[in-house]
């Protein structure tokens, strides 16, 4: 499958024209849609914007959750079914402006609240590798269109590994940089503090291309950081030699996975295979021991944190001055019912986690308590990236899972190796998953996250690992598992 | 008798050209729905970058008011649904206000008092709703607006405490020039706590809240009717509820709104989308160089430095621009009992009957001067300096023009009224006997002299003129 | 301990309902995040941390200046709004506060 710069030097070689790979990419949106459902909104019009920038003329999708104007975005909800929104989110405004060509709205877990790909109100999305499977999410549509092959990148949103997971379930590359690398502004908040802008891309070279166009300081969101004088694409080829990566014991040791099935097993060895594949390349990895209690309660304390700011974050949804209203003689009414109606059961028990998190009696045992331990886990990490230049993980304990066959997040044995992701967006450390190869004919993943800032040298690593690795483009179509 | 114990909480729009946390306009509109951002009406994915001059407005009041300031920027949501909040949630401050643990001195009846402020904090207005017979509707202009809220104790005991506060804190919102304070545009509401409680007791009685109270003579009638009214309960052997009322500003009396039991939880916690911004001490400094002397002071300084009374000093410092153009003319020289008397006898009357602002006032504090230095040296009467006054503003003259053109300078020169003094005294040697005998004559030559001058003999030198020839005869 | 009504409440002050078995199911989340919580809880030196707002503090944030610009056209703010009347969003009458 066509990177970016491959659809580039055909564009600027005249062998297809950007209206050509805007049709290609419509038809395979279509054709794949009742089968995959990747999409909210399939675009019927090009937008025609041409620049200079490397991803002039060239498709993408984007996540239902940011806003474009004109276009409905209904963050898969109910309670935004009709949406249009009256202004552009600034990551789709930058892209616009660089003439990349907006395919398709992508399907995410309601309100990017979950991990599943299954919760949106236009129904569930699969995995393009199996379709009895789940894609993961919440940018679920996002990965699967570049999984499939229609799009060569497009645009999702991370709070906990929503951009991550994907990623490695679908065998592409997923990265979330440095938190405020990339404007915010209209991208449907979640979690405040933990939400990202990212991007999924065919390869490394890829995401750096894209997150070179989407960073920078923004005016509309106070917490963007400052231009830096550097392009991503310029730096990704520089010697590694001697840079260092750690990974945790007690996320990686097989000797603690004592019930733990041949899938995860296998995995572990798969990433062990591949640290020794870093070792050659000239890395310097080490295994480093992180306190047990700390990476299990990662979960609880991220769950904690987003469900109280996302219980905040969609309060404005009452169906008043947007939003399908509801049925009522009063105002509060209304309000009741449009909400009542417009989220599904699994939103409502996140918000009512997360309001309860807030109350005055709870807030310092529950919303504190789990602020703390952010700050413990982001304490630890910074003091590793002292010796360390990124640390290195399996994405996931397991590969895509089965429809019916739902993970739990919370049981012991999955705690720390399906969650530990989250530290990225803890931290707002640069993280991004590449592909690992396959286990039982599905793609698996391993994430590497650097220091904060440095996006330029976390992308570095991973573009060179990537190279040793040779995963890059996979789509089911062309491969033989 | 009962003690009355008052707190106060005043809301006060900031003066800017856009919102708290928006670039929408922030201006007084006729149209509804206008001045409005993504960000105002809490649209998906909006979010709030937040205003410099309405934080450093805020600064200004908290120093003004004597309160601590903190290290950093940091702001909160308040958690609460309200078809008038878009959002769902307040961006306020809860964490680190703008300043807290402050006083501000104010005077009533001649004493001193200070009263004690709790915090102040910066938030954002909400929009307006206004009622109609089955529905309401809405205008998200206010919606943002950047509100500024003043938490006293409760440390006041009587209605006259409280208005004398309000005007006070009015007076330092406009001579800091933090905002415009108008009532009439509902730029500034208060809240008000009052307990009663026996003379002698060491606790405070049960405290009834009033919301958003429009205006102070509201205010007045709200703690008169609670005074009232929770009176009678205690009187009577009942207990005053803890609730929160609402002041009906129709038949002027206070309604239950609801009570203690049913207080809201507002899942305060920080807003994540403002990162924190450090406070330097430079800016503090600069902010407090621009803090004007405020009224308190002024009035203190006017009474001790320049002699007035309570009562004038009050009426100049009411109006800083008023206060600042009496100073000016002081440093122009001008004695400042006579800057004073012109300012609050002639000025402050013409400038009311003409609803004119002292800083549309076409006399400048040197064509005063001029003015009054013209009388004080006895070029001009100061029945004179009036008519010179009118015609000024009348005709956009300067007093010096003005005097030339009506010929009215005064007769100083000695000669010209010893002469016209002989003559007469010459005439009616007769009243000059009278005067001998006790007999009050000396007026009459005085009004002759200024009869023969057309008035414009300088009454003083006259006088002595008279004196002195008749003491020769 | 936190109730079924409890949960009610909770919900209707967040201005939504659900169906019964929804509130069961909520008060199993509620039991396993208390769980893991109160293990948070009993971390060595835990209170002496201060708890994280944001990712990182570098104090690089500025100020937006004073400036008004562009607002939406009335037309924009009413565009979502399914009930409006003479240029403002309309609703049942607002009676109380």
């Amino acid at each position: 499958m066509k990177t970016i710069m491959d659809l580039r030097k055909d564009l600027d070689e005249k062998k297809v024209t950007s209206d050509e790979l805007f049709n290609e990419a419509i038809d395979k949106a279509h054709k794949y849609q009742e089968e995959f459902n990747s999409f909210v909104t399939i675009m019927d019009k090009k937008e025609e914007n041409e620049s200079n920038s490397l991803i002039s003329g060239i498709p993408y999708a984007l996540k239902d959750n940011f806003s474009t104007k004109g276009i409905l975005t209904t963050a898969s909800s109910n309670i935004l079914k009709d949406y249009v929104p009256v202004y552009d989110s600034t990551a789709y405004k930058k892209l616009k402006d660089a003439g990349a060509v907006l395919v398709g709205k992508t399907v995410l877990d309601e309100l990017a609240m979950g991990g599943t790909g299954t919760t949106g109100h236009t129904g569930i999305v699969r995995n393009p590798w199996d379709k009895n499977r789940e894609i993961g999410g919440s940018s679920a549509g996002s990965a699967a269109s570049v999984a499939l092959g229609i799009v060569p990148f497009s645009i999702g949103s991370d709070t906990g590994d929503s951009i991550r997971k994907p990623a490695a379930f679908g065998g592409v590359v997923g990265f979330k940089p440095t938190y405020g690398r990339i404007s915010r502004y209209g991208l449907f908040a979640f979690a405040s503090s933990l939400d990202h802008v990212g991007c999924f891309a065919r390869c490394v070279r890829d995401a750096a291309i894209v997150t070179d166009i989407l960073k920078g300081q923004d005016e509309r969101d106070m917490t963007s950081l400052p231009d830096e004088d550097i392009k991503y694409t310029d730096v990704i080829d520089n010697d590694i030699k001697g840079k260092k990566l750690f990974y945790i014991k007690e996320i990686t040791d097989k000797t603690l996975y004592k019930d733990a099935g041949e899938e995860t097993l296998e995995i572990l060895d798969k990433f062990k295979e591949t640290v020794e594949e870093c070792k050659k390349l000239g890395f310097i990895v080490e295994e480093v021991s992180f306190d047990e209690k700390l990476l299990k309660a990662i979960y609880p304390s991220y769950m904690t944190i987003s469900s109280s700011e996302a219980t905040s974050n969609n309060s404005n949804l009452t169906g008043i001055p947007f939003g399908p209203r509801g049925e009522g003689g009063s105002i509060n009414e209304i309000m009741f019912d449009a909400r009542t109606k417009g989220f599904s059961e699994l939103i409502k028990r996140r918000f009512i986690l997360g309001s309860y998190i807030l109350q005055r009696e709870n807030q310092e045992r529950l919303f504190k308590n789990a602020g703390r331990l952010r700050h413990l886990i982001v304490d630890k990490m910074n003091e590793l990236y002292k010796t360390y230049d990124a640390m290195i993980l399996p994405a996931s304990g397991g590969v895509a899972p089965k429809f019916d066959n739902e993970i739990d997040r919370m049981s012991d044995r999955y705690l720390i190796l399906e969650n530990h992701m989250a530290i990225g967006n803890f931290g707002g450390f640069p993280s991004i998953t590449i592909p690992n190869g396959f286990v039982n004919g599905m793609p698996i993943g391993i994430n590497i996250t650097g220091r904060v800032f440095e996006d330029a040298l976390t992308l570095n690593i991973a573009n060179k690992i990537e190279e040793a690795l040779g995963y890059k483009g996979l789509i089911k179509e062309e491969y033989d598992v | 008798m009962y003690k009355v114990t008052i707190g106060l909480e005043v809301h006060c729009e900031v003066k800017t050209n856009s919102k708290n946390f928006s670039s929408a306009r922030n201006t007084y509109s006729e149209y509804p729905n206008e001045n409005i951002d993504t960000t105002d009406l809490g649209l998906p994915g909006i979010l709030p970058v937040a205003n410099k001059e309405a934080f450093k407005k805020s600064l200004k009041m908290a120093l003004a008011l004597n309160c601590k300031t903190p290290d950093v920027v940091m702001f909160d949501r308040k958690n609460y649904y309200y078809p008038d909040l878009p959002k769902g949630y307040q961006i306020t401050q809860e964490t680190k206000p703008v300043g807290v643990n402050g006083y501000v001195m104010i005077n009533v009846n001649g004493e001193d008092k200070k009263i004690l402020i709790n915090n102040i904090h910066l938030e954002e207005d909400t929009a307006s709703l206004d009622h109609f017979g089955t529905y309401s509707l809405i205008d998200y202009n206010r919606a943002g607006v950047p509100l500024l809220e003043t938490v006293t104790e409760p440390c006041m005991h009587s209605v006259e405490e409280a208005l004398t506060f309000l005007e006070t804190l009015k007076g330092i919102f406009l001579y800091t020039d933090v905002s415009e304070a108008r009532t009439d545009r509902g730029q500034m509401r208060c809240d008000v706590n009052i307990s009663l409680m026996e003379e002698d007791a060491k606790e405070l009685g049960t405290k009834v809240e009033m919301k958003n109270i429009n205006s102070f003579n509201n205010v007045k009638l709200a703690i008169e009717y609670e005074i009232k009214r929770q009176t009678e309960i205690l009187k009577s052997g009942g207990k005053v509820l803890q609730e929160t009322r609402r002041f009906d500003d129709e038949d002027l009396k206070t309604y239950p709104m609801r009570s203690k039991v049913d207080a809201v939880d507002y899942k305060y916690y920080i807003e994540p989308n403002i990162p924190p911004i450090k406070i330097t001490d430079e800016w503090i400094e600069e902010i407090k160089s621009e803090i004007p002397m405020l009224q308190f002071e002024r009035v203190e300084k006017y009474m001790k430095d320049y002699g007035l009374s309570r009562y004038d000093s009050d009426i100049i410092v009411k109006d800083k621009n008023v206060s600042d153009y009496f100073e000016e003319t002081i440093s122009l020289g001008v004695n400042p009992k006579s800057s004073a008397n012109f300012i609050t006898s002639i000025i402050l009357g013409y400038l009311n009957k003409h609803e004119l602002s002292i800083t549309d006032f076409y006399l400048t504090p040197q064509m005063l001067c001029d003015l009054i230095k013209m009388v004080d040296s006895g070029k001009i009467s100061s029945k004179q300096s009036k008519e010179v006054f009118f015609k000024c503003l009348e005709e956009n003259k300067e007093p010096g023009v003005v005097v030339k053109e009506l010929g009215i300078t005064q007769v100083t020169d000695d000669k010209t009224i010893r002469d016209i003094v002989v003559k007469l005294l010459d005439e009616r040697p007769d009243l000059i006997e009278d005067h001998r005998k006790g007999k009050n004559t000396f007026d009459y030559f005085v009004g002759q002299v200024m009869k023969e001058t057309r008035g414009k003999a300088n009454p003083g030198i006259t006088a002595n003129i008279i004196r002195e020839e008749m003491e020769k005869r | 301990m936190v109730t079924k009504e409890n949960l009610k409440d909770y919900a209707a002050k967040l201005m939504f309902d659900m169906d019964d078995e929804g509130y069961e199911r909520t008060l199993k989340e509620f039991e396993t995040v208390e769980k893991h919580m109160e293990l948070i809880g009993k971390i060595e030196n835990i209170k002496s941390v201060e708890p994280m707002t944001f990712p990182y503090v570098i104090y690089h944030a500025n100020f937006r200046e004073d400036e008004a610009k562009d607002c939406l056209t009335n037309e924009e703010v009413l565009a979502n709004a399914k009930d409006t009347k003479a240029n403002q969003v309309r609703v049942p009458k607002v009676v109380g506060e």
